[in-house]
């Protein structure tokens, strides 16, 4: 790090006599071509806008941030690559990246190696720990041990899982069991299946022999959302409710038609409908420089948070030193965001955070029933307390069955 | 196991294996005819349920909208053949590799298009009760389109004399062209003609697979497969791949789990081509 911080300091003073001004460095890498781009594009234009806010308020450390972009164009291979260009050659002081938990997962040895404080703004299945990384979506825990509890007392206890088959899915799956049995709830059935699948008869079918209350969906990409049209077809909504905590996370319901997407319950830390002052200004902000064709996902305010809490470290810190940001970062830091406020738990690195519950409108759009604030990572900072060991570097699962 | 969710599964697994099988027939129509993988049939598919999309948003009826389908993803498919296809004949590495570049290059023009996200229209809200289960209405005519389909190709094919010179243009080239059949045209008729079933595909199953730049990925593997099995007699051999592989693949997604029914779908493709390396229909002495 000292040799890091000598060449800083030389860069800083060449700089100064050759009159170009020094930059902080960030990297972004999302998948803005290619399957997953329904999130990157969003993560990468919210990376941007907070960027752009910033150095329009007279940057950081009095120097304007310099963003250096990947398109890691859907593919794992792309982002390791990418990391390691970003962090070698371009020597970036912070990193922004990733949608798929397999990327992130991929990004965490690199960034740890290289020490450079690594933010991953997207919900996910939860339990990532680690010194250098920090998680600004929500963990499946945190949005279930809300939804569940929520699901029972609207709809009753009976649940039926269909969920993605490989760890989100199966990791949520887990925590419906957890707070079913917590909340006076029985799941009395699940099916785990496979991206490709476009065809959820036999589904639909099992679903009518368990007889649930209702069904926690958890559809993953465009194939899946095909889930609910023909569940909304064979004409089981009036009986059989439907809640989610990823539905719209990849503006699903605009997909969705209104007969399928009306009374659908989604859970998660963002909806463009919230109503407060921090996010009428970023919405404002957003449709000036992006239109408002599509409605902000929150996997683009997740990134926000991300950049605007590193931004208020590094400040704090009165430098991009790694070391320094990531202590600052660890001092508690809350930010007024377009969420509600936030705060950053020291030792899981997870953000404690409201979860809203919003109901499918028949316009394509959502309508928010429900809020719940101050919600923490309860299982990731029970597991995970980088205060206490900084060597952590973990996924922690839940154990199944 | 009460009679009424029996007679549910296999209804709908038979609507399973009708929707595996309209997805196919342009494939399968393409590869039989021609010897051409056609890698880009997924995207043909998706140009299929945009155009219809397209359509309807337009205030097209829907049932109008799919023969706007058919006509765009025909008249695509006979530029794509003309400047591409047409010179890899014979090369099925090279025309493989080419169509997959070009099934990314369309993917890409339909999210720059498209965007990533578009509403969809959905299913018509109509279901029939079996006892205790419903079934969606939509996915049942599936089955009905899905024959309907098969005895077109299966009399153009067979009864007209475009399909005989289609037939005749790659079984003999040479003699063919010697009786007076342009063959390159009556070639480039049959790909664009495979890929407008997959656009009438695209637009007829709109309602249950929601357009989306991706959704040709889904398609493709399970199609490609079904046309690998089915062997030269293509279009009888589809139709019985479809229902055995898709419906069984649907029967045992319904009383085991979704991953058993795609491992079955899988596994038993592997054991048919070890035991008829050629497709299941490689000793048949029928046309189509």
């Amino acid at each position: 790090m000292k040799t890091r911080a000598i060449k800083i300091g030389l860069l800083a003073s060449v700089c100064l006599v050759t009159g170009v001004q020094a930059e902080v460095k960030i990297g972004a890498i999302y998948d803005l071509t290619g399957g997953l781009n329904i999130y990157g594009i969003q993560q990468n234009n919210a990376l941007k806008l907070a960027v752009d806010n910033i150095n329009s308020n007279g940057g950081l450390l009095g120097e304007q941030i310099q963003v250096v972009g990947y398109d890691a164009q859907s593919e794992l291979s792309k982002y390791t690559q990418y990391v390691n260009t970003a962090i070698l050659r371009d020597k970036i002081d912070a990193l922004f990246a990733g949608l798929t938990s397999s990327s992130r997962e991929a990004i965490r040895p690199i960034v740890r190696k290289a020490n450079i404080p690594y933010f991953y703004a997207s919900l996910y299945e939860g339990g990532a720990c680690d010194k250098q990384t920090f998680v600004t979506g929500t963990s499946a825990s945190q949005q279930l041990s809300v939804l569940i509890e929520w699901g029972i007392r609207k709809y009753g206890p009976k649940i039926y899982i269909m969920a993605p088959d490989y760890n989100f899915g199966t990791i949520s799956a887990h925590w419906v069991h957890e707070f079913a049995n917590q909340s006076g709830g029985e799941v009395v059935g699940e099916d785990f299946l496979a991206l490709t699948v476009t065809d959820y008869a036999p589904t639909i079918q099992k679903i009518q022999a368990a007889k649930p209350d209702f069904v926690v969906a958890l559809p993953v990409g465009a194939n899946q959302t095909g889930f609910l049209e023909q569940f909304a077809a064979a004409g089981l909504k009036e009986k059989i409710g439907v809640v989610s905590t990823n539905y719209g996370s990849g503006n699903q319901q605009v997909v969705v038609s209104p007969a399928a997407g009306k009374e659908l319950i989604a859970s998660q830390g963002y909806f463009q409908q919230v109503e407060n002052p921090a996010n009428a200004k970023f919405v404002e902000m957003w449709q000036a420089a992006y239109g408002d064709d599509t409605p902000i996902v929150s996997g683009a305010v997740d990134t926000w948070n991300a950049v605007n809490l590193w931004a208020q470290a590094v400040s704090q810190a009165g430098t991009t030193d790694a070391d320094e940001v990531i202590k600052a970062l660890e001092s508690g830091m809350t930010f007024d965001s377009p969420t509600g406020p936030v705060q950053l738990s020291p030792g899981s690195h997870h953000l404690i955070q409201t979860i809203f519950v919003a109901e499918g409108d028949d316009n394509h759009g959502f309508k928010i029933v429900d809020e719940f604030v101050g919600i923490k990572p309860t299982y990731e900072d029970q597991k995970c307390d980088l205060i206490e060991n900084p060597d952590l570097a973990k996924h922690f699962t839940p154990d199944q069955n | 196991m009460e009679f009424d969710y029996l007679a549910t599964v296999l209804l709908s697994s038979l609507a399973s294996a009708s929707i595996l099988l309209i997805a196919t027939i342009g494939l399968a129509v393409v590869f039989g005819l021609m010897g051409v993988i056609n890698l880009a049939h997924g995207e043909f598919l998706m140009i299929g349920a945009y155009t219809a999309l397209t359509a309807t948003q337009a205030g097209v009826p829907f049932l109008l909208s799919i023969p706007i389908a058919v006509a765009v993803t025909m008249a695509i498919g006979a530029v794509i053949e003309i400047l591409v296809i047409n010179r890899l004949y014979g090369r099925i590495f090279d025309t493989m590799l080419a169509t997959w570049g070009i099934s990314i290059a369309f993917y890409q023009l339909a999210v720059l298009i498209f965007g990533t996200v578009t509403p969809g229209i959905g299913m018509p809200q109509y279901s029939i009760k079996i006892g205790d289960y419903n079934l969606a209405g939509y996915s049942l005519l599936m089955i009905f389109v899905a024959a309907l389909m098969g005895s077109f190709v299966y009399l153009l094919m067979t009864r007209t004399v475009y399909g005989m010179k289609a037939r005749a243009s790659i079984q003999e080239p040479a003699m063919a062209r010697a009786i007076g059949i342009e063959s390159s045209r009556v070639n480039t008729m049959t790909f664009s003609l495979g890929c407008g079933l997959a656009g009438f595909a695209g637009a007829i199953l709109l309602p249950i697979v929601p357009a989306t730049p991706s959704m040709g990925f889904a398609f493709v593997i399970k199609a490609f497969l079904t046309v690998v099995v089915a062997g030269p007699v293509t279009l009888t051999g589809s139709a019985i791949a479809a229902i055995g592989l898709g419906g069984g693949a649907s029967i045992t997604a319904s009383f085991l789990t979704s991953v058993a029914g795609d491992v079955f779908f899988f596994l038993i493709t592997a054991v048919l081509l070890w035991l008829f390396p050629l497709g299941i229909t490689a000793g048949w002495r029928r046309k189509m």
